[in-house]
């Protein structure tokens, strides 16, 4: 089991003169995991890419199994034997399981007429099910399935095409923790049947976990590797960021403390959603929200900001109710919501940095009866809180929020709302998806706010993030309030329970 | 890659690359559509020297003036990323029932001397409650904006015709309207008639309403992201709806100027010009995705339509050659566009 | 380079398009009159025939033509009537689509002083200088259903008759209807009209109104129909009754019927028709260019000029056809 299934050596390319791959090599043996890490732009995805054929290399060699090759498109490297499971998924989702798997092989009736042979295609279909332990009809339409069972049909398809390598990128992100230990037992078993998994996550806990292999990438460069046994978490953080970061988390500035109540929220219930929850955000605090996926924590900050109804219950902020469904008399009184969707709910990827970030305070920037602006001075106010949360750069009128790095993009998201200058920020997953050096800068940015007085409701599903920021944690689970967490009673696997248990 | 060396050379590149890199800047401006129209009348030029006369510029100028101001009410419809394919039923209706109202054969207000101004009220109410008819559909009922434009474009189209119809004895339209409404179409201060003075007006207040206003930034915002717009505290639905009741008001406008133009109001106006409406809008760079679009670009796609239009009048040839050659011109300018998107995509 | 090419193909495309265009827009400038053909619309063969006519005879003078089509736009035609003045034309023959919308254009013709005929859709009423060809249509269908009754009266016999009517709304089928009544009012000893069938131009009304008039009066045997849009329906509805027959043959429906078209021509050729009412296209275009050079000329015009159009029969339509516009496009068809 010890052959070498896949060599890379001397790997380099370059994008329009920026060489973004430096002499990129690695060995993946067969039936291993290699773990992938380093931050946004370190060439990471740069690398798969070319493995999946979607990009050419400048120079270098790729082995796969002894033999030189170079897929020119990702059907080449599929029939090769390389088989890429994106971030988001490429599974339709109108149509049934078994169409997904062999959308682009059907089985035909005698092989060559161009009709689907139906009851071989069930047949394959179950086959490929069973082996990754998805006990569905394939005929179910790919939109019913929870996110976890879409990415099995998604390695389903990749084994039906004999797959020798599986390349997963960020698998986990959208996955309940349940649905991710499930992924995790799949990956153990495609591995023990002697197929080899490249792992690429920003959760480092995980690729601890999983890997054989772990390969560090930095500007493009491999700056560690080796086997699992030589890392931790902190030695993988320091390599990733080419700095020692002390702490993972910044100190809190000496701020005032928690203490008047910003928002009290008492027995709000939405049926199905959330149910009798209360709680209060005082000023200064940072109330961290946990609870797996669908435990009711998003929703329950759409409901808090007006988003989204609810039926009974009711929201203060101060010593005034909040009118429900209406986000705008929410911003008045000075809540902010940076939502988990950063690109379909938190910006207009097609448009400058500067509209992005003065799009929430326009109303309160006009002036007259038409409410006149005055561009001038908005792009001023936007450039000030763009320096302050250190989007680095130059011309942000002109610059697209599109081009920006996922790290970039989140602190225009974040810029929008400090420019409100909010009392109460309500943050749905800050950090998601992106690198650790920006996850820094924003826990950086959430401390300034508290110091300065200002309460923060912060849902994340890292609990260590929450662990590391927050001054009290709320646990959620089935849309119900399962607890409250002091600083000192902090601890994984207390807070893990509280959220499963049912 | 190569076409990236060449970028590259035009940047870092003496004198010789100055035309290229002024080619280069106009592919990528505004003003590609009025350098097209250009061409082609340099073209025309050479056969029809007419086109260039003083009256001719003047007549072209003026016959853009209705369709401008209705592309404009587009504009704002299709940059919320939705569509309002009822503006020329809006003009249908408001010019019959105006009519009705002035007209001197048994007008309702026949020889009073403020019946024109009654008559625009009523062309400018009928024109903002379809417009507010279609968004409240739309939006409040959720139904895809094509839909409900194409039924209120139907239904209003045989409405208007169902109201002439029963208004006169020859059903066709209704004419000996009052001189002082006739005014708008010929009438003028310093050589400069009403309605170029009108269409000047709106689409000024067009083009700070879009780069001046929260109202302007709300729109782009809403054709965007909806989501996004929603969370940053945007009224969504009373944008959507606003446009839409704009669309209505300038196709009242458009309408009331075409009234004046053919001293008649008819129910069959407009019916033809939906299209033009439509591919003026698109031609001058207002996208069908919403968020993007521009007075000064709307200006130069109805230019541009009409530049062609006119000049195979001009020519007076076989009709079958001018819908061909009217096809390749607006094929012409689709596929520079398409070239430009792509060279833009590039980078 | 790609852009390069761009440039350099577009300046090609449109130095082809330009040569395209060249010689026949130079023939536009030599010689003769140039007249200008504004049409609104070709929905049917009459207005085809007519547009064929109008060239044919404006080549015959010499004199050299410009084309145009407002797809039904009158505000667009009003803007071609600018473009036409900016061609300097010697005269325009129009094809409004509104009546009253057509007067802009009649204004801007007579500020530049260019002759305006309009062929056989009239303006509404107006005091500018216009010159308006139009067909009676009730003195038509009265020398159509007089040659109807003449026959009748040589066959003997009592006569029931069904009349069709059209669209009453529409002054033509109004005028048609008079005309009919004209004459068989005179001749009520020999011909009774059981019933008036309105068909709203409606090929379905027509059908129903048809078969129940039918129904009601088998005995039926005269029919008068106010266009030959609609004689395909009428073979149909004879058809199912019984009573489709030729001239001579038993039971045949003594049928006269309106427009002068192909199947008009058709009908009477195969004798299941007897008597036609025809628009005399030929004549209306005579009488618009003769107005022309009238004008040309300093003599003064009528600014209505009829065509009292023909009746065609089974008897003089080997003599008269050729002036039967209908035969023309028949014959183009049967080639």
């Amino acid at each position: 089991m010890s052959d070498v299934l896949l060599k890379v050596s001397g790997l380099n390319k370059s994008f329009f003169g920026v060489q973004v791959l430096r002499d990129v090599g690695f060995e993946l043996p067969r039936g291993a995991v290699l773990g992938l890490v380093g931050e946004n732009g370190s060439g990471k995805s740069t690398t798969m890419n070319i493995l999946g054929g979607v990009l050419h290399r400048d120079s270098g060699r790729v082995e796969l199994a002894g033999e030189q090759i170079a897929p020119a498109n990702s059907r080449d490297a599929l029939a090769l034997g390389i088989a890429f499971i994106h971030q988001e998924l490429s599974l339709f989702p109108n149509l049934s399981v078994e169409e997904n798997i062999f959308l682009d092989h059907f089985p035909r009736r005698m092989d060559r007429l161009p009709f689907i042979d139906r009851r071989t295609l069930r047949e394959q279909a179950k086959e490929a099910l069973e082996l990754i332990d998805l006990h569905i009809s394939p005929v179910t339409p790919v939109m019913r399935l929870p996110q976890g069972e879409r990415q099995l049909v998604e390695i389903a398809k990749a084994l039906t095409r004999r797959a020798r390598l599986i390349i997963f990128d960020e698998p986990t992100t959208s996955l309940t923790a349940r649905e991710t230990e499930r992924l995790f037992q799949i990956i153990n078993r495609l591995r023990a049947q002697g197929i080899s998994i490249i792992y690429i996550s920003h959760i480092l806990s995980d690729v601890l976990r999983l890997c054989d292999d772990i390969v560090v990438l930095r500007d493009g460069q491999v700056v560690g590797a080796g086997p699992r046994a030589d890392f931790t978490i902190e030695r993988l953080v320091t390599l990733m960021v080419g700095r020692t970061i002390d702490r993972l988390f910044p100190e809190r500035g000496p701020g005032s403390g928690p203490h008047s109540t910003a928002l009290s929220v008492r027995g709000v219930s939405q049926p199905g959603i959330v149910k009798e929850v209360s709680f209060d955000l005082r000023l200064g605090e940072v109330l961290g929200v946990s609870g797996l996926m669908g435990s009711g924590r998003s929703e329950l900050a759409r409901i808090v900001f007006g988003l989204d109804p609810y039926s009974e219950g009711e929201i203060r902020v101060g010593d005034t109710t909040l009118p429900p469904l209406a986000p705008r008399e929410a911003m008045r009184r000075g809540v902010a919501f940076l939502t988990e969707d950063r690109r379909g709910e938190g910006l207009m990827m097609e448009a400058s940095i500067t509209d992005n970030i003065v799009l929430p305070s326009l109303i309160e920037r006009s002036s007259g009866f038409v409410h006149w602006l005055k561009p001038a001075a908005l792009g001023e106010a936007a450039r000030g809180v763009a320096e302050r949360v250190r989007v680095n750069v130059k011309a942000i009128d002109r610059t697209a929020v599109r081009v920006l790095s996922g790290g970039n993009q989140q602190k225009v998201v974040i810029a929008k709302w400090l420019l409100r200058a909010p009392t109460i920020f309500i943050l749905d997953e800050p950090t998601r998806g992106i690198d650790v050096g920006a996850k820094y800068e924003v826990y950086k940015i959430i401390n300034q706010m508290v110091t300065a007085g200002a309460a923060i409701l912060f849902i994340s599903s890292e609990i260590e993030e929450l662990i590391g920021m927050a001054d009290r944690i709320m646990v959620m689970g089935r849309g119900e309030v399962r607890g409250f967490f002091e600083r000192a009673n902090f601890d994984r696997e207390t807070l893990m329970n509280a959220a499963l248990w049912d | 890659m190569a076409e990236t060396g060449s970028v590259l050379s035009f940047v870092s590149g003496g004198a010789r690359s100055r035309p290229m890199r002024a080619f280069r800047w106009l592919l990528f401006s505004d003003y590609l559509v009025l350098a097209l129209t250009l061409v082609y009348v340099a073209a025309l030029w050479l056969v029809v020297p007419e086109i260039l006369s003083p009256t001719n510029v003047r007549d072209i100028f003026l016959q853009i003036l209705p369709l401008f101001i209705a592309a404009l009410g587009l504009m704002m419809v299709l940059m919320v990323a939705q569509i309002d394919l009822s503006a020329t039923s809006i003009m249908a209706m408001g010019c019959v029932v105006g009519a009705s109202i002035m007209t001197s054969q048994d007008g309702y207000l026949a020889g009073e001397p403020w019946a024109p101004v009654v008559a625009i009220l009523a062309i400018v109410a009928i024109g903002i409650l379809i417009g507010v008819l279609n968004g409240i559909c739309t939006i409040v009922f959720d139904m895809p904006s094509f839909l409900v434009t194409l039924t209120t474009m139907m239904f209003f189209s045989g409405a208007a015709i169902w109201y002439t119809a029963a208004h006169t004895s020859s059903g066709s339209s209704i004419g000996s309207l009052p001189p002082a409404f006739l005014e708008i179409g010929y009438g003028g201060v310093a050589g400069i008639p009403y309605a170029a003075i009108i269409t000047i007006l709106l689409a000024i207040v067009v083009h700070l309403l879009l780069t001046r206003t929260v109202f302007g930034h709300w729109i782009m915002a809403v054709g965007l992201n909806p989501s996004a717009a929603a969370i940053s505290g945007v009224p969504v639905r009373a944008v959507v709806i606003g446009c839409f009741a704009l669309s209505g008001l300038f196709a009242a406008f458009a309408a009331i100027i075409y009234t004046a133009r053919l001293e008649a109001g008819t129910p069959i106006l407009g019916q033809r010009i939906l299209l033009d409406v439509i591919g003026a809008a698109v031609i001058g760079g207002v996208s069908l995705f919403g968020g993007k679009g521009t007075v000064i670009g709307v200006l130069f796609g109805v230019l541009f339509l009409s530049t062609v239009d006119n000049g195979l009048q001009l020519l007076g040839l076989s009709l079958s050659s001018v819908y061909a050659i009217k096809g390749g011109v607006i094929l012409l300018a689709a596929v520079t566009d398409a070239i430009r998107h792509t060279l833009m995509a590039r980078g | 380079m790609t852009m390069r090419l761009n440039r350099r193909e577009f300046s090609a495309l449109v130095v082809a398009a330009a040569a395209g265009i060249a010689p026949q827009a130079a023939r536009a400038v030599e010689g003769g009159k140039t007249i200008a053909l504004m049409f609104d619309a070709f929905d049917s063969d009459f207005w085809i025939t007519g547009n064929n006519i109008l060239k044919a005879k404006a080549k015959e003078n010499g004199w050299t033509t410009l084309e145009t089509i407002s797809n039904r736009d009158q505000n667009k035609q009003n803007d071609q009537v600018k473009a036409m003045v900016e061609r300097k034309v010697d005269g325009i023959v129009f094809i409004p689509t509104d009546n009253n919308a057509a007067i802009p254009a009649i204004r801007t013709a007579n500020a530049a002083s260019i002759p305006i005929i309009f062929f056989n859709r009239p303006p509404a009423p107006n005091d500018n200088k216009y010159v308006a060809i139009q067909a009676d249509n009730r003195k038509i269908m009265q020398t159509t259903v007089s040659t109807l009754v003449d026959i009748a009266k040589k066959q003997g016999g009592k006569y029931k008759a069904v009349l069709l009517m059209g669209d009453l709304g529409d002054n033509n089928a109004v005028q048609r209807r008079d005309g009919a009544l004209d004459i068989l009012d005179a001749n009520k000893d020999i011909v009774a009209v059981v019933s008036r069938v309105a068909t709203e131009w409606n090929a379905d009304k027509t059908f129903a109104g048809l078969t129940n008039a039918i129904q009601a009066n088998p005995d039926v045997n005269m029919l008068i129909s106010p266009s030959d849009s609609e004689d395909k329906i009428i073979e149909q509805v004879l058809k199912t009754a019984g009573k489709w027959h030729k001239t001579g043959e038993d039971g045949h429906v003594l049928f006269a019927g309106f427009d002068g078209d192909q199947n008009g021509y058709r009908l009477l050729s195969e004798k299941y028709m007897d008597v036609n009412g025809v628009q005399n296209l030929f004549y209306e275009v005579d009488l618009a260019y003769g107005a022309f050079k009238d004008i040309w000329g300093g003599k003064p015009v009528e600014k209505m000029l009829i065509d009292p159009g023909f009746a065609i029969s089974q008897a003089t339509l080997d003599g008269k056809r050729e002036d039967m516009w209908g035969y023309h496009v028949w014959k183009e068809k049967n080639k």
